[in-house]
């Protein structure tokens, strides 16, 4: 796949940056405005309102709470670009955003989410660059985890693992979901033109 | 050791000479001895049902032999087959943990072995061991991706000839040691009927029937009984766009 290939964006073609200017992963490309976050803004202890924390025990929340950052984002904002490295979950905490899977130069809609959802865990869990784009359809409140916080957490708290494995499942069920819902013969259905 | 139809059946865990390179099975010492605690062997037919799309979950299989196929029904009423599972998957996972009803019916493509674990025990084993947690999240992941490859290729692989060739080549990346082998040629086995084959692309058996006609006839694919020799991959590989 040509990830060289700008994917596509929301009406106002914004990306989240939450790591600033110095991390060579986050290429900034031309023609998009960069949201840079704030990140001392104030946390909001998410109680098990997300498919992550909603499997959790308060006191693990509480410990995640902790690194987490909240803001707003405006329509349009890619949450998540595929094919760059992440190092953040995305929980959305409300607004409605659409998971978009990119197939040369077409996309295909894997279904729109809302409050609740975690995006990311994929390629934080795997070390691997998303498949996805997640683009906000309105603006949305989300929060922010950094993976490094997480993965420690996770690796002294192994009880979090089922609650990775119930995110990853809602991811795979998504994806199985689209595949049962479009019959093959229908190929082009479910896909547009970028 | 016992035997079963043409396979040693793996009981003990602890002695699989598998497993290191499985990516479910690798695991602890300890975590292998509660496995082999909690788990129940089993040898199926070719043709037994696993479990039935929409059932309610009841726990995961460990596929140790053999191989399964994954299929649902479309909303159209059409049976698709998602994919093949092969020996070390752990089947069943999506819906045991999720708690939710199983999103596909897994039925052996030959005569295979599978540990099934209960749901309650399975859950219990994820979150004491650490390393098994590990591994379901590497396992959701790896079944992840192959969904969002599925997905992509609903999109792109338009024509069957297409289709089918990039099948042909996926299977090529497991060719059959023959004794007697010609260079260039791969031969590959192939225990999918051609009804099966049809649903796998989403086509009839009577397209699939007349494009491996037109393959043979092209002299890319010779196919005699299971095995099938890939004759001309390039031309194959020509045919696939993506």
């Amino acid at each position: 796949m040509d990830h060289s290939q700008p994917a596509a964006t929301g009406k106002s073609g914004y990306y989240l940056n939450v790591t600033g200017p110095g991390d060579s992963r986050h290429s900034g490309r031309p023609g998009r405005r960069v949201i840079k976050q704030n990140m001392n803004t104030t946390s909001v202890h998410n109680e098990a309102a997300n498919e992550l924390y909603a499997m959790l025990s308060p006191a693990l929340r509480t410990e995640l709470a902790k690194h987490e950052k909240s803001m707003t984002v405006p329509e349009g904002t890619n949450l998540i670009r595929h094919g760059e490295l992440l190092d953040h979950l995305v929980i959305i905490n409300s607004g409605k955003v659409e998971v978009t899977l990119s197939c040369a130069r077409k996309q295909a809609s894997l279904g729109l989410a809302q409050g609740g959802k975690v995006f990311g865990m994929r390629a934080i869990v795997a070390g691997e660059p998303p498949e996805v784009d997640v683009i906000c359809l309105e603006s949305c409140d989300i929060s922010i985890l950094p993976r490094d916080a997480f993965l420690a957490l996770l690796k002294s708290n192994p009880e979090i693992y089922f609650a990775v494995a119930k995110v990853l499942s809602s991811d795979l069920q998504i994806a199985d979901r689209v595949l049962r819902a479009s019959s093959r013969r229908c190929a082009p259905q479910p896909i547009r033109e970028s | 050791m016992a035997m079963a139809y043409n396979f040693q059946i793996i009981e003990d865990c602890l002695k699989c000479t598998h497993r290191e390179d499985r990516l479910f099975c690798n695991l602890s010492r300890e975590a292998l001895i509660q496995m082999q605690n909690i788990k129940a062997t089993s040898v199926y037919p070719k043709g037994a049902m696993l479990c039935l799309e929409g059932q309610a979950p009841r726990g995961i299989f460990v596929l140790c032999t053999g191989r399964a196929k994954l299929s649902t029904t479309s909303s159209e009423g059409k049976s698709m087959i998602l994919r093949i599972a092969e020996p070390g998957e752990v089947l069943g996972l999506t819906a045991a943990v999720s708690g939710t009803p199983y999103e596909a019916t897994i039925e052996t493509l030959e005569p295979s072995q599978a540990n099934f674990i209960a749901q309650a025990d399975f859950v219990r084993f994820l979150q004491e061991f650490p390393d098994v947690g590990l591994r379901v999240a590497k396992q959701l992941t790896h079944n992840c991706k192959c969904a969002y490859g599925e997905v992509r290729s609903l999109g792109l692989s338009n024509s069957v000839p297409e289709k089918l060739a990039k099948l042909i080549l996926q299977w090529a990346e497991h060719p059959i040691d023959l004794s007697v082998k010609k260079p260039n040629e791969i031969s590959i086995r192939v225990t999918l009927t051609q009804e099966e084959i049809a649903q796998f692309i989403g086509t009839s058996r009577e397209t699939v029937s007349r494009v491996l006609s037109a393959f043979r006839r092209k002299n890319w694919l010779r196919v005699k009984g299971a095995t099938w020799t890939i004759l001309n991959r390039q031309q194959l590989e020509n045919l696939v766009t993506t």
